[in-house]
């Protein structure tokens, strides 16, 4: 009986123990890790941008008319109707993927003292947000990671401040960098393997891009052009590249015919390339029929031939169902669009590519008339892109003697130059800002005409932006929407500010 | 120890038969004084001695006894006898009700048993076997009408679907709705990880003795943190003394598919009218004289068949008693492929080691393996690909004899790979297994100090595995190469109860009850999961068999600590007046340092006014009322944010995207209630209504949050919700004669509920996993019922009448695609159970009636897409004039009667896009079960030499009466708590499975 009241006592008292306090603080997951050091941060937001960049191409690879799908009737991309969109990636893709991965590197550098990986925060933040905006607008910036559930949309305007700010900063850390920041080398670094100079040269080459958006309504020609030859001193190109014969998604390119979708990826997200073609749009330009050569030689290597060997185009947004092919032809016929240089499950994702430096030189020097040096450059950016894609030199010679290149520096049209551009930017979606600053004319694009099968609705105008992200941004901030008038049904074509201030749309 | 404590237990009955001499048979009958038949089930036993019997239906008993010894007589609800068996042989007795055990004793929380009479909050109690008159073994299932105010849906007619049990509306949006599940004193769980079944199904429904609801939060106060959606306490069977009784059960099921939706047999495959090989929608031309069409959804379904065996072995003396029981269930179902097989053992004992103190132990061993053959994702869907699989293919043609897929089409152009193939591939090849091992083990130990102090300490755990395997075989289209998901978890939840009961009468009028205890209550899961693709080597579906570059391996581990005080102090006086207050202080982990400890107290009365009348042994009547507030903790490591490796190129570590929140405080829930009790008619009819308003605030909600905050998940307080409903039980014997008996049991109630308040400026809150089609989603708004349908409507005009444009078609109301279209929670409720008693038979039946509430078609929103659904057949390319208005040039309207074609641009434009297509206000009048019984009279049964035999036939579901032009709309796409993602997807139709109608054979014996 005592014994029994004894161990009783002895529970109470084991009971009352294990009331401490310290037995409650285990709320902290033991099985990942809370912080970890810069240089095991860099490779996902590298990573995760090339993811970003992709999920803009995605779709605005339709939009600049490379391609149609052949599914006509029912495609966002043949429609022009982002209406039936709950989830664009893009959105999730720079805030939080890239965005909040770069707040944290950016944090833990300050904590290291790693200059290096400070600046590179700063500029891939700058260049993911540059990335952003120029297919979403306005966007949240200033309050953009303060915890507030609806932060102020700020203007475009305010956010290319912004960029510009973080690109000065991240220059002004990676000229403070030192041999005791934590290093930086190919491991971490994917992209220039820790070199800093190459990262500056990136940062400069990001401003230059940017300045272009601007500089036909800001008066800023000048300094596109120091800044662009500033850039292309050091540059070199800034490409993720993808491991050859990964087996895993997760390290495959997404416009590769795997079709890699790893385990996060949203449904939209997924490329559609299997069932798209190109527009005749792409295809007249690339057909040359001259000097030997029937079509642009970079034609073989963007993509596959058909079955036959033919390539056959289809008018925007009219595509072709299995069951109106032309007679004796098939979808064998069409081009696939896989296995080319941009869309093997191996191949590399462009960030900035040198040639679009040397075709931005020459659009600025062509407003500045100083068509001596646009020539120069627009030719440099040809050339730079035919070899890039492994085009033999018997073909570059051909190609370069051809009509499709102006050999007469007084000849050359803006159109001559943006169609280069369009090209050698196969997928990109910076060709859609340079469509959307020429306000799809034909001076600058000859032969661009509106998709057919776009509704009727839309009155015959072209998509301008992304929409916003439904499952979040409409729910948890409606009066900075409603204020945007993003709520509308025809959002998307509502011009962003560059485009809107664009004095080139004719 | 614990073990230890339990072989301690089981030792002793060994000990425990005593042999007696000189013993005579008495024999006799026992009836009732007040009308003179014969009660059955009394117990008679040998005062002092385990010798025990029970009187038979007839009323009749046979105990053999020494002639000094005395026979007392009790049976529950009437006064006990003894008599001295001296020389008679023959001893009649007439039992009187006592007054005193009107005194229905009813199990409280922490299982404290406490006279219902001067109960101040309602609880309501599910006897064994009315439970086990549904023949259900997912014991949700078979508590449905049963219970006032739970809602209970199941998410589909296979058995590893889970069914959810909520308890007065939902209290929480994204968090568990669902009650807390205690057996014997100790929590359980009730999971559903991997949208398995919902693990309370484990329990042998054959070992219930009965289940105490605790419905609104004063009933449940004493659970602080987990009170807010009641509890549902359930008690096992026990050992009766006397001696060693030896029964047996056999049951057989017969499942047969309940109502399925209807396909159109008019059309093939195609797109647009024109016929497409290719294609797997039946959008084509019309079928072909010559084409068979096959019935698919009817050749698809089986019927299945169940075994269920279940043996009890139990006794007991003043000193012990014991129970054990073990039950093995094995069955196929009415989908192929698909089956469980279960296996359980139930120790159970308790033992006085002194006078004054009492161990008792159990322990319960499950085995469950449940396979699977139709699989879906989070958000249900799983019958879309039966309903859906066009009819020009026959749906039982997919393998070759090698077993190689049969593709009815494949093509391969370049990479673009195009294949059909039916889903029976899938159903055969890649079914679901999940298997568990359970023990739940429970030891108490009992110390009563004195006539009013008693201290108890209990302490028990719930433990089990669960292994989860998905594999996807070779030439799979998608997966050609194979897949292989697995999940591997042991989960575990301790418990530790402390109490102190102090029972004491002040004066002769007053009596004071105080209990002051505390618990603590641990809990972690730890799991792997492994996903991979292709197989290396065909046929060995391992991890071992997967290139270590295409496996992924992730840990989880989630860990919780509860502590808690509590104390509950009751005032009665003379049976008339009650009141109560219990406080109870939380400590836990699962919030910052500075939220994590918080209080939770409920002040509770209740009036006995029929203690006023003269004739109070007659009737009775009580008026309650009570007020709870309890507050409810967070979701495990929601308070801080994590890195997860990035598994892309150059790997390293990335922001987890469920971010941290410190900030997090309790959610709290305050409800009001009060009620009535009445007994009428000398105790024949009682009455028991209920009203609450429950107002839950501060709710944590684990949502998606805007992605500019840096993370895609978070877990933040945020808004307020209110339910409000009503609930009536009435129990009744219409007719009792000595030959037949009629006891009815009605339970309504309705319960209605409005989101208050959301954070910020949300006004929209859709639930993640409820969103089959963007026409609708299931999803909350401000200022309506919680459990809404959002979604798309047709354009109205000012006079509420649809706008038709100029060419005929009604217009698409595209400014506000987030409407509120539909209510899913029902209007009004009502659970109607009948049993009969003639001589040796019983019946009983359960009807259930559903009035109001919407269902939200999606099966038929996606069959329509797909051109199968029967309403495609019915008005395809017919004619017709919209019912609406169209807009004149002066803005006036006028009535339309432009007559147009129902064509595949018209379903596929304006029709499937809209969500108020596919809302339906569903009515229902369905019978649950009907149980016949008929127990072979003593005689038959003693000369077959058992003591008891009895058969039973039952059908379960077997009448279904509704106007859903759907399948069964009992439907819940996403199963409990919508998977997690919100408040709960009952009433979204998504490709359910229907509950099947099954028909069943019992025979039980008694030694």
């Amino acid at each position: 009986m005592k014994n029994i009241l004894k161990s009783i006592s002895v529970l109470l008292l084991a009971l009352t123990l294990t009331t401490s306090c310290s037995k409650l603080d285990i709320n902290v997951n033991p099985v990942n890790p809370v912080t970890s050091p810069t240089n095991l941060r860099l490779p996902a937001i590298l990573g995760n941008m090339a993811y970003h960049n992709y999920s803009h191409a995605r779709f605005s690879s339709y939009h600049s008319y490379y391609m149609t799908t052949r599914l006509s009737n029912t495609r966002i991309e043949s429609l022009l109707d982002y209406n039936g969109v709950t989830r664009l990636g893009a959105w999730r893709w720079h805030y939080f993927d890239v965005g909040s991965n770069c707040k944290g590197l950016i944090e833990t550098a300050e904590r290291e003292g790693s200059f290096n990986y400070m600046g590179v925060g700063k500029i891939m933040l700058a260049y993911s947000y540059l990335t952003a905006t120029d297919s979403f607008g306005d966007m949240p910036f200033g309050e953009a990671y303060s915890g507030s559930f609806n932060p102020v949309y700020d203007s475009q305007q305010k956010v290319y401040e912004g960029i510009a700010k973080l690109l000065d900063d991240g220059l002004a850390d990676l000229a403070k960098a030192t041999p005791t920041d934590k290093a930086m080398n190919a491991t971490s670094d994917l992209i220039f393997a820790g070199n800093l100079t190459k990262w500056a040269a990136f940062a400069k080459a990001v401003k230059a891009r940017m300045y272009l958006h601007t500089a036909n309504f800001d008066n800023g020609y000048d300094r596109l052009l120091t800044t662009v030859n500033d850039a292309l001193t050091n540059f070199d190109d800034a490409i993720f590249n993808y491991p050859t014969g990964a087996t895993r998604e997760w390290e495959m390119n997404l416009w590769g015919p795997q079709v890699a979708s790893p385990e996060w990826n949203f449904a939209d997200i997924r490329n559609s390339l299997v069932e798209s073609m190109h527009t005749d749009f792409f295809m007249n330009y690339l057909t040359v029929n001259q000097a030997g050569l029937e079509y642009d030689p970079r034609l073989f290597k963007l993509t596959t031939p058909g079955a036959n060997n033919k390539y056959l185009s289809a008018k925007a947004s009219e595509g072709i169902s299995t069951l109106g092919l032309p007679t004796g032809t098939t979808m064998a016929d069409f081009a696939n669009l896989y296995n080319g240089f941009w869309t093997k499950n191996d191949s590399p994702l462009p960030f900035i590519l040198k040639e679009e430096l040397y075709f931005i030189k020459a659009e600025a020097a062509f407003y500045k008339q100083d068509l001596t040096t646009a020539h120069a450059a627009y030719k440099l950016g040809i050339q730079t892109n035919l070899k890039r894609l492994g085009v033999s030199d018997a073909d570059i010679t051909a190609y370069m003697t051809t009509s499709k290149v102006v050999a007469d520096p007084t000849a050359l049209k803006i159109s001559d130059i943006m169609m280069q551009k369009y090209v050698a930017l196969y997928l990109q979606p910076e060709t859609w800002v340079d469509m959307r600053r020429y306000g799809y004319s034909a001076t600058a694009y000859p032969g661009i005409y509106y998709p057919k099968n776009a509704l009727a609705e839309w009155q015959g105008r072209n998509i301008q932006r992304l929409p916003y992200d439904r499952q979040t941004e409409y729910i948890y901030n409606p009066k900075e929407i409603a204020r945007l008038g993003a709520d509308a049904r025809n959002w998307v074509f509502t011009p962003v500010w560059w485009a809107d201030q664009s004095q080139l749309k004719n | 120890m614990r073990l230890r404590l339990i072989a301690l237990a089981f030792g002793l009955l060994l000990f425990s038969m005593q042999l007696f001499a000189q013993e005579k048979t008495v024999t006799g009958k026992v009836t009732a004084t007040d009308d003179g038949f014969p009660i059955p089930g009394v117990t008679v036993s040998v005062k002092g001695s385990a010798k025990a019997t029970q009187t038979s239906i007839d009323g009749l008993y046979s105990i053999s006894a020494p002639a000094n010894a005395t026979l007392l007589f009790t049976f529950i609800g009437m006064k006990a006898e003894e008599r001295v068996v001296g020389s008679t042989s023959v001893i009649n007795v007439a039992l009187s009700q006592d007054a005193k055990s009107l005194n229905e004793v009813v199990v409280t929380a922490l299982g404290i048993e406490r006279d219902k009479r001067t109960l101040t909050y309602s609880v309501q109690t599910v006897k064994g076997d009315d439970l086990r008159d549904a023949n259900q073994s997912n014991i949700i299932n078979g508590l449905q009408g049963q219970i006032a105010g739970a809602q209970i849906t199941s998410a589909g007619g296979s058995p590893g679907l889970p069914s959810e049990i909520i308890l007065r509306g939902v209290s929480s949006l994204t968090g568990d709705n669902q009650p807390l599940m205690i057996v014997d004193g100790i929590r359980v769980s009730n999971a559903s990880s991997d949208g398995t079944i919902n693990r309370l199904a484990d329990f042998n429904p054959e070992d219930i003795a009965d289940i105490s609801i605790l419905k609104g939060a004063a009933a449940a106060a004493l659970y602080g943190i987990d009170a807010a959606s009641g509890a549902i306490i359930i008690t096992t069977k026990k050992g009766k003394k006397g001696a060693i009784q030896i029964n047996g059960g056999f049951k057989s099921f017969l499942e047969t598919v309940g109502k399925t939706p209807n396909q159109q047999k008019l059309f093939t495959t195609g797109l647009g009218g024109v016929y497409d090989g290719s294609s797997t929608s039946s959008w084509g031309r019309k079928f072909r004289y010559d084409e068979e069409i096959h019935d698919n959804i009817n050749r698809f379904f089986d019927t299945g068949l169940i075994n269920d065996v279940n043996l009890n072995v139990n006794g007991g003396t003043d000193n012990y008693n014991y129970y054990m029981s073990g039950n093995y269930r094995d069955g196929s179902s009415i989908i192929p492929n698909t089956g469980s097989d279960k296996l359980s053992f139930l120790l159970k004992g308790s033992a006085k080691l002194a006078k004054n103190l009492e161990l008792g132990a159990s322990a319960n061993y499950i085995n469950n393996n449940i396979k699977e053959g139709i699989v879906g994702g989070s958000s249900g869907g799983y019958a879309n690909s039966i309903y859906m699989y066009p009819l020009r293919f026959d749906i039982l043609n997919y393998q070759q004899p090698n077993g190689s897929p049969i593709y009815e089409y494949y093509n391969k152009t370049g990479s673009d790979e195009t294949v059909i193939i039916s889903p029976m591939w899938n159903v055969m090849k890649n079914p679901r297994n999940t298997s568990t091992q359970r023990i739940v083990v429970n030891s108490n130990l009992n110390y009563t100090v004195n006539d009013w102090i008693n201290l108890s300490y209990r302490v028990g755990q719930d433990f089990y595995n669960q292994a989860f395997a998905n594999i996807t075989v070779e030439g799979t289209p998608n997966y050609m190469n194979g897949r292989l998901r697995e999940t591997k978890g042991n989960y575990k939840y301790i418990t530790n109860i402390f109490n102190s009961t102090f029972d004491r009468k002040l004066t002769k009028d007053l009596r004071a009850t105080l209990i002051l205890g505390g618990s603590s209550e641990y809990y972690e899961a730890k799991t792997n999961a492994f996903t991979g693709e292709n197989f290396i080597v065909p046929g060995i579906y391992s991890v071992n068999n997967i290139d270590r570059n295409n496996l992924t391996v992730t840990e989880g581990y989630p860990r919780r600590r509860r502590y808690a005080t509590y104390g509950d102090f009751k005032l009665d006086y003379m049976n008339m007046l009650s009141i109560g207050v219990t406080g109870r202080n939380d400590w836990t982990s699962t919030l910052s340092k500075a939220n994590r400890s918080f209080y939770s107290p409920s002040y509770s009365g209740s009036f006995t006014f029929s203690e006023l009348f003269e004739n109070r042994n007659n009737w009775y009547g009580k008026l309650r009322a009570s007020y709870a507030k309890v507050g409810k903790d967070a979701p495990i490591y929601r308070t801080n944010t994590n890195l997860v490796q990035f598994q892309g190129v150059g790997g390293g570590y990335q922001n987890d995207p469920t971010g941290g929140n410190v900030d997090l405080v309790p959610e709290t829930t305050r409800e009001k209630e009060i009620g009535a009790e009445f007994k009428l008619f000398n105790n024949r009819l009682s009455i028991e209504a209920a009203y609450y308003d429950k107002e839950s605030s501060d709710q944590i909600v684990t949502a998606r949050v805007p992605l500019t905050t840096g993370f895609v998940i978070k877990a933040f307080n945020a808004g307020r919700l209110r339910n409000r409903g009503f609930e009536l039980s009435l129990n009744g014997s219409p007719i009792k004669t000595k030959d037949f008996n009629w006891n009815m049991t009605l339970n309504a109630w309705k319960n209605s509920s409005k989101m208050l308040e959301f954070p910020g400026q949300i006004t929209v809150f859709p639930y993640t996993f409820g969103q089959p089609y963007t026409a609708a989603i299931a999803g909350s708004m401000l200022d309506m019922p919680v459990l809404g349908i959002i979604g798309t409507d047709y354009q109205k005009n000012d006079d509420g009448y649809t706008v038709i444009d100029q060419t005929g078609y009604p217009v698409i109301n595209s400014q506000n695609s987030q409407l509120y279209i539909g209510n899913r929670e029902p209007k009004f409720n009502i659970g109607l159970l009948n049993k009969f008693n003639y001589k040796d038979f019983s019946l009983s039946f359960l009807w259930d009636f559903r009035f109001g509430g919407d269902v939200y078609n999606a099966t038929r929103l996606g069959m329509i897409s797909r051109g199968i659904s029967e309403d495609v057949g019915n008005y395809r390319d017919k004619m017709y004039v919209f019912n609406g208005v169209v807009q004149q040039t002066d803005g006036s309207y006028i009535k339309n009667t432009k007559e147009v074609a129902m064509d595949y641009a018209f379903f596929t434009n304006r029709y499937t896009p809209v969500g108020s297509n596919f809302i339906e206000t569903v009515n229902w009048a369905r019978v649950r079960y009907i149980t016949l019984g008929y127990s072979v009279p003593k005689k038959v049964a003693e000369k077959l030499r058992v003591g008891r035999l009895s058969v039973e036939l039952s059908a379960q579901n077997p009448i279904l009466i509704t106007n859903y032009s759907g399948g069964d709309p009992e439907v819940n796409s996403a199963g409990p708590n919508a998977g997690g993602g919100g408040g709960s997807t009952m009433g979204v139709d998504f490709g359910n499975i229907p509950i099947s109608r099954t028909y069943s054979l019992g025979l039980s014996v008694g030694f």
